[in-house]
C-alpha cells in the first residue's frame, strides 16, 4: 500500500483539512509527535475526531478577534495600502516612484485556486524579471507550498517588491506593539507564519529561475501601535524560523518510514452520515488512535485539539507534570516509578540510579519536616 | 421578558456546549432555536422602544436623510472625482454633507444598480457603477464610480489606486477652503491623508489645506504620466470590446486579457 | 524546580489533593485585600470589558463597558474603576505609624497599613499593567480629555504592576501564584494557571477528589475562565449578540437600558464564580501560619507605597514609558538581589523551602565545631573540613555511604567572626565559582555556591556579583552570637538563632 493510499483510509472518507500558515506553522512545534505527524499528514480534521472520541477540544476563535483583525488589514490596506506605503517608505526607505498595486484575490470575478496562483506566478515573475516598475505591492496572493506530498495553497497578507530587487513577505497582525514591545509569544508565532510565505515565495520564484535570495528572509510585520490604530512595522529575520521549518517539512516528507510501522487497516474515519452525524464508536475509535504513540506534553494544551486525548492517555506519567519535573527525573516515567524508588520499595535501573538516590533524599527531607507532609 | 431571557441563557448554554464539543449538527439546531427565541427578545425591546418614543422626545440627534442613499453616495462621488471603496465616501459624505452613511446599506448597491440598469438602460441620469481593471477588464473590488465619468476615469491600473488617492486629497482640500466652515470631521478628513502623503505636513494641528494639495500634487506628478497612458489603453480596449452593460459593470464571464504586452 | 518540588507533585497525583510545599505562608495577606477580576475584549490591545471588583466578599461591585470599542465608554469605565480603586487605595494613606530611630537613622513616619490588590492570574497582573499604562497619562482638558481621577488611576496601577515584579512584593499579587507558591497540584504549572483547576488540587469540594474537582473546572460553561481572555464561545454565543442589541437601540430608551441590563447579567455571570474562588483562596492562605520575614517584606511594601503616596502628592510626573539606560541596569541589579535575597528569607522562615536548598547543595546543615572571634564579619572562605557529626546531612552525596566519625562536643563562639563548620567527608566549605546555569549536583554539600539560591532563578538571569547566597546570610543575621546551641546538630540552619537574634532586636 502506498503511504498516499495509507493516510487516504487512516482520514477516512472525507476531504483532507486545508492547511494554511497557521497550522504549518504550528507543526513545528512538538515534532517529535508521531500521533500529530500521521494525522496532519492525512489532513484529519483533529477537533472533530477528538469530540468523537469523548475529548473535545478547547479551541475557538473570538469573532471579535476576528473582525478585529480583518479591520486593522482593511485600514492598513486601504486606498492602495496608503497607511502602509507610509510605513514602507519612512522605515525601508521605498521609492516615491515605487507604488504599483495589484489584487490578486480575484480572477475577473473568478476564485478557483488554480487560476489565482496562476496568475500570481506570472505577475511575480514579471516583476521578478523587469525590475522597479513591474509592480510594488501584490494583494491577496495566492502561493503553494509542498507539504507531506500534499499542494497547500497558502495566501499571505501581502508581498512587497521594493528595492535592492527583493521580495519582502508583509504580515498584518493586530496584536499591539506598545512602547516599542510586543508580546513575545505573539510576535513569534507571526514570525513562524511569516517564514511559511516565505518559504513558498521561494518556491515559486524557484520554479521561474530565480534564487532564494530573491525573497528577503526579513518579514515586514505590521501592529497597532499602542492603544490606538495607528500602524507601525518592524523587520523580523525569520531566517531561525525558516530553519525549523525545513526541517520539519523534510521530516513530513519521510513520513512514510513512519506509516509502514502502522498496521495497514487502521483508520480514523468517524463513519458520518448525510445529516452530519459520526457514528463511530468512541471506544473504537480511542483503540485506533492509540495504535499511534503520541508525545504529550503540557504545552499541547495550548496548540494542538487532542491534547485532552493525549492528555488523558499520559494520566500518571511525569511528562505530564510539565518540563520541569520532567527534566528533573529524565529517566523516571511514571508517578508510580517516582514513589516506589522514592520510598525505596522500587529498585532503580542504571540510568535511574541517581534519580532515585535524589528521590529518596527528598523523601527523606519532606517525611522529617515538621509541618510537610510525609 | 424575564421567561424569554431565561430560555435565552438556557439555549445559550446549549450551543455553547455543542460547539465546545464538536457536535455541528446539535449546535446548528440550538442555534436556529436560540436566533428565534432572540427575535423574539428584539421585538419585545423594539415594543418597548416604540412605547417610550412616544413618551420621551424624538432622541435622534441628527436630521433624517433627506436623500436616498444613491444619491448621497453620489454626492460624495462627485467631491472625490475618482473611484473609491466605501470607507472613503462615508467619510467624505460625513465631512461634508453631515449626515453619517450606514456601512451595511452600500454593501449591495452596485448589484442593484446592476440590477437596475439591466433591466431599464440608460432609464436614470446617472448609475453608481464599478471601477474595472485594467488588465482584465473586470470590475474591481470594493470601488465605485459615477457612470457619467469618461472611461479613462473608471479604469484602474496598478498606479491608479495611488494616483486617485492623491486626487482625493486635492479635492478634499479644496473643498475644505471653499467650505464656509468646516467641521472636526472634515479636519479629520483632511489629516488621514496628509499623514499618508510625503510633505503634506510636519503633524501642525490643524492642518493647511494648501499644503496637502501642494504635497499631493508634487507626488502626482511622478505617476500620472504612466499611469495615464495605461488608463487611456484599457479604456480603448473595453470601448471596443465590451458592450455598454460591461463598461460599466465589468467582465466577468470572459476573460480579456491584454494581448502583446507583459509576460 | 528541584526534585522535592517534583516529588511533590507525583505524591499529590497519587493521593489525589494537592501536597503541600510551604509550611508557613510566605506572602502578606491583607485584612482587606480589594479582589479585582477584570475582562477584556478578545483582539484589542485592552479593551476592557468590565470588571468585578471589592474588598469584602459579599459585596462585589460590578462595572461593565456596552461598547467596549467606544472610546469614551472605555474611559468612563476607567473614571468608575478608579472611584473604586482610588478610594481604596487612598484610604491607606491616613493612618501612619512612626519607625523609631535605630542604627543611626532619625525617627520617621510612613503609613501604617498599605492597600493589596488581588488578581487571579499573571494574565490579570498584565492587564492592570496595560491599563495603567492606557490612562496615566490622559489629560483631563484639551481635545481629548477625561475625567480626572483617570490618569490618577493610572498612576496606581503601574506603580503596583511594578511593585508586582520585585521579588516578595505584596501589593498586587495574582492569587494562581500565591498559591502555587505553598501546594503542588498534581497537574502540570501550565494548568495551574486556570484559578478553578488550581483551587480544585487544593481544596476539592466535599465529594470530589483533586483531579475530579480539576476537570470539572475546566468546563468554560460551568466555571468560566477567570479573565482577562473570555471563552470565545461566551463571546460569540452570548456576548456578541448583546453588545449588538445594546447598539441597536437607541439612546436612553427603555430597549437600551434592557439590553444594557441582559449584558451586565450575562458579564456578572461569567466573574461571579471567581469572585468565590478568589475569596476562598485568600482563606487558604490566612490559614497559614505567616512566615517570620513576611512582615519586614511588607514594611518594604509600606514604604514603598508611602513614597509613591508623597510623590502624588508633591505633583510628581507620571512614571516614563521607557526606562533610560542607567534607570534600566540599575532595576535589573535590585531585581536580582530582591530576587536572591527572597529566596533566602524563605529558606529560613520555612524548612521545608530550606529542604530545597538542601537537596541541590546551597545549603547544608552541620554543627558549629570551632568559631574564631574577629572583626571579618564576612565568612569569606567557609570553613575547612573536619569530621562531621552523626548527623545526616542535606543533600544527597553526603548520604552515600560514608558515615562521618561523629565529633562530639559543642562549640562556643565569642562573637561569630567566623564559623567554622563541620559539614561532610572531603570537600566541605569550599567556596568557588560554581558553573553558570544551573547548579549541578557536584560540588559537594558543603560548596557554598557563588551563585546562590538565585540560581533557582531563570538560568538566563545574570547572578549579581559573588552573593555567597545562604550562608552569608546567614551569617549576616548572626552579628553577635552568644553560644550556639549545644550538639544537636542543624547549627547553620541558621534559621534558630537567627530567630533568636531576632527576638533580641525586638526586645522582647
Amino acid at each position: 500500500m502506498t503511504t498516499e493510499a495509507r493516510l487516504d483510509r487512516i482520514r477516512g472518507a472525507v476531504p483532507p483539512r486545508n492547511h494554511n500558515a497557521r497550522t504549518i506553522a504550528a507543526l513545528t512545534s512538538n515534532p517529535g509527535c508521531a500521533r500529530r505527524a500521521i494525522m496532519d499528514a492525512a489532513g484529519v480534521d483533529k477537533q472533530r475526531l477528538a469530540a468523537c472520541a469523548g475529548f473535545p477540544a478547547p479551541f475557538g476563535q473570538s469573532q471579535f478577534a476576528i473582525t478585529r483583525g480583518n479591520a486593522f488589514e482593511a485600514q492598513v490596506k486601504a486606498n492602495g495600502c496608503a497607511e502602509l506605503l507610509r510605513l514602507l517608505r519612512e522605515g525601508l526607505g521605498l521609492p516615491i516612484p515605487e507604488v504599483s498595486y495589484d489584487d490578486l484575490e480575484e480572477v475577473a470575478g473568478n476564485t478557483s485556486r488554480e487560476l489565482r496562483h496562476a496568475r500570481t506566478r506570472s505577475l511575480l515573475a514579471r516583476a521578478a524579471a523587469s525590475g522597479a516598475d513591474a509592480g510594488t505591492l501584490f494583494d491577496h496572493p495566492l502561493l503553494r507550498l509542498a507539504v507531506a506530498g500534499q499542494q497547500v495553497y497558502l495566501e499571505p497578507d501581502l508581498i512587497a517588491f521594493q528595492l535592492h530587487g527583493q521580495f519582502h513577505v508583509v504580515e498584518m497582525k493586530s496584536f499591539a506593539v506598545i512602547d516599542g514591545q510586543a508580546d513575545g509569544d505573539k510576535v513569534a508565532a507571526a514570525a513562524t507564519q511569516s517564514a511559511v510565505y516565505v518559504l513558498a515565495l521561494r518556491e515559486l520564484l524557484a520554479g521561474e529561475g530565480y534564487g532564494p535570495d530573491s525573497v528577503s528572509h526579513e518579514a515586514v510585520l505590521v501592529c497597532p501601535e499602542n492603544f490606538s490604530n495607528a500602524p507601525v512595522a518592524t523587520l523580523v529575520d525569520v531566517r531561525k524560523q525558516l530553519t525549523v521549518l525545513r526541517r520539519q517539512l523534510s521530516r513530513l516528507e519521510r513520513i512514510d518510514s513512519l506509516a509502514e510501522l502502522l498496521p495497514p487497516g487502521l483508520t480514523f474515519d468517524l463513519m458520518i452520515d448525510e445529516a452530519g452525524v459520526a457514528f463511530r464508536p468512541a471506544a473504537e475509535l480511542t483503540e485506533a488512535i492509540r495504535t499511534v504513540p503520541a508525545r504529550y506534553v503540557p504545552e499541547c494544551l495550548a496548540s494542538c485539539e487532542m491534547c485532552y486525548f493525549c492528555r488523558d492517555e499520559a494520566r500518571g506519567t511525569t511528562a505530564a507534570l510539565g518540563r520541569d519535573v520532567r527534566d528533573d527525573l529524565g529517566a523516571v516515567e511514571t508517578v508510580s516509578a517516582v514513589l516506589g524508588l522514592a520510598d525505596g520499595t522500587l529498585t532503580p535501573a542504571d540510568e535511574q540510579a541517581e534519580a532515585a538516590a535524589m528521590l529518596q533524599a527528598a523523601a527523606r527531607l519532606r517525611r522529617e519536616t515538621p509541618g510537610g507532609a510525609a | 421578558m424575564e421567561a424569554i431571557e431565561r430560555r435565552i441563557e438556557k439555549l445559550r448554554a446549549e450551543v455553547r456546549r455543542a460547539t465546545a464539543s464538536g457536535d455541528r449538527v446539535r449546535a446548528r439546531a440550538m442555534r436556529a432555536e436560540l436566533r428565534e427565541a432572540e427575535h423574539v427578545w428584539d421585538e419585545a425591546l423594539a415594543a418597548l422602544e416604540e412605547k417610550s418614543a412616544t413618551a420621551s422626545s424624538a432622541p435622534v440627534s441628527r436630521s433624517g436623510p433627506l436623500l436616498p442613499i444613491r444619491e448621497q453616495v453620489h454626492q460624495a462621488l462627485t467631491v472625490l472625482g475618482t473611484p473609491a471603496a466605501q470607507r472613503l465616501i462615508i467619510a467624505v459624505h460625513d465631512a461634508f454633507f453631515g449626515s453619517p452613511l450606514a456601512a451595511a446599506r452600500l454593501t449591495s448597491l452596485r448589484r442593484d444598480e446592476e440590477r437596475s440598469f439591466r433591466a431599464a438602460p440608460y432609464s436614470r441620469p446617472y448609475y453608481l457603477c464599478a471601477a474595472l481593471t485594467a488588465d482584465l477588464l473586470a470590475p474591481a473590488r470594493g470601488l465605485l464610480a459615477v457612470s457619467t465619468w469618461p472611461m479613462e476615469r473608471r479604469v484602474i491600473g496598478p498606479l491608479s489606486p495611488r494616483v486617485n488617492y492623491l486626487e482625493a486629497a486635492i479635492r478634499v482640500a479644496e473643498s475644505l477652503l471653499r467650505a464656509p466652515e468646516p467641521g472636526p470631521a472634515a479636519q479629520r478628513l483632511l489629516r488621514r491623508f496628509a499623514v499618508n502623503i510625503p510633505g503634506a505636513g510636519d503633524g501642525a494641528k490643524p492642518r493647511d489645506p494648501q499644503r496637502v494639495a501642494a504635497a499631493a500634487r508634487a507626488e502626482l506628478e511622478v505617476h500620472s504620466g504612466e499611469d495615464r497612458a495605461v488608463r487611456s489603453e484599457a479604456a480603448a480596449r473595453a470601448r471596443i470590446q465590451l458592450h455598454d452593460a460591461e463598461q460599466l459593470f465589468g467582465s466577468r464571464i470572459r476573460v480579456i486579457p491584454r494581448t502583446g504586452t507583459g509576460a | 524546580m528541584s526534585t522535592l518540588t517534583a516529588l511533590a507533585r507525583a505524591q499529590a497525583v497519587a493521593r489525589r489533593i494537592a501536597q503541600p510545599v510551604a509550611t508557613v505562608r510566605h506572602v502578606h495577606v491583607s485584612d482587606r485585600p480589594l479582589v479585582l477580576i477584570p475582562l477584556a475584549l478578545a483582539g484589542e490591545a485592552n479593551a476592557p470589558l468590565a470588571a468585578m471588583v471589592g474588598d469584602e466578599p459579599g459585596s462585589p461591585r460590578l462595572v461593565v463597558v456596552h461598547q467596549p470599542r467606544n472610546r469614551d465608554q472605555r474611559f468612563a469605565f476607567a473614571a468608575a474603576l478608579a472611584g473604586i480603586v482610588v478610594g481604596y487605595v487612598e484610604a491607606f494613606r491616613s493612618a501612619v505609624e512612626t519607625i523609631p530611630s535605630g542604627q543611626g537613622r532619625e525617627p520617621r513616619v510612613r503609613c501604617a497599613d498599605a492597600p493589596q490588590v488581588l488578581v487571579p492570574n499573571p494574565a490579570g497582573i498584565g492587564f492592570v499593567r496595560l491599563l495603567g499604562r492606557s490612562t496615566r497619562f490622559r489629560r483631563s482638558y484639551g481635545e481629548y480629555a477625561v475625567d480626572p481621577a483617570v490618569p490618577v488611576l493610572g498612576r496606581w496601577l503601574t506603580f503596583l504592576a511594578e511593585r508586582a515584579e520585585y521579588p516578595g512584593s505584596c501589593l498586587l499579587l495574582a492569587a494562581t501564584d500565591a498559591l502555587a507558591l505553598h501546594w503542588a497540584s498534581g497537574q502540570s504549572p501550565v494548568e495551574d494557571l486556570n484559578l478553578a483547576a488550581l483551587l480544585g488540587w487544593i481544596d476539592p469540594p466535599a465529594g470530589m477528589t483533586g483531579p475530579e474537582a480539576a476537570a470539572a473546572a475546566e468546563d468554560p460553561v460551568l466555571w468560566p475562565p477567570a479573565g482577562p481572555v473570555t471563552d470565545p464561545t461566551f463571546d460569540n454565543e452570548v456576548l456578541a449578540p448583546l453588545i449588538e442589541a445594546c447598539a441597536r437601540a437607541g439612546d436612553g430608551t427603555g430597549a437600551r437600558r434592557r439590553a444594557e441590563s441582559a449584558l451586565e447579567a450575562a458579564v456578572s455571570a461569567q466573574l461571579t464564580p471567581t469572585w468565590g474562588l478568589m475569596w476562598r483562596g485568600v482563606g487558604l492562605l490566612r490559614a497559614l501560619p505567616p512566615g517570620g520575614r513576611v512582615a519586614a517584606r511588607w514594611d518594604g511594601d509600606k514604604d514603598a507605597f508611602t513614597r509613591h503616596a508623597e510623590h502624588l502628592r508633591a505633583g510628581g510626573p507620571p512614571q516614563p514609558r521607557r526606562d533610560s539606560a542607567v534607570a534600566a541596569a540599575r532595576r535589573l541589579d535590585w531585581m536580582e538581589r530582591a530576587l536572591a535575597s527572597y529566596a533566602v528569607q524563605r529558606a529560613l522562615d520555612d524548612p521545608l523551602v530550606l529542604a530545597e536548598y538542601r537537596m541541590t547543595g546551597e545549603a547544608f546543615v552541620g554543627i558549629v565545631t570551632a568559631a574564631e572571634p574577629g572583626p571579618d564579619r564576612r565568612l569569606g572562605q567557609a570553613a575547612q573540613a573536619a569530621p562531621a557529626d552523626h548527623r545526616h546531612h542535606g543533600g544527597p552525596s553526603a548520604g552515600r555511604g560514608r558515615r562521618p566519625a561523629a565529633v562530639p562536643g559543642p562549640a562556643r563562639a565569642e562573637r561569630a567572626g567566623r564559623l567554622r563548620v563541620a559539614i561532610g567527608p572531603a570537600g566541605a566549605g569550599r567556596t568557588g565559582r560554581a558553573a553558570a546555569g544551573r547548579p549541578g549536583r557536584r560540588g559537594g554539600p558543603g560548596a557554598v555556591r557563588r551563585d546562590g539560591p538565585g540560581a533557582h532563578a531563570d538560568p538566563g538571569q545574570r547572578s549579581g556579583g559573588g552573593r555567597p547566597g545562604l550562608l552569608h546570610d546567614a551569617v549576616r543575621l548572626l552579628p553577635a552570637v552568644r553560644d550556639v546551641p549545644a550538639a544537636r546538630g542543624d547549627a547553620v540552619d541558621a534559621r534558630r538563632p537567627a530567630a533568636r537574634v531576632r527576638a533580641r532586636r525586638r526586645g522582647r
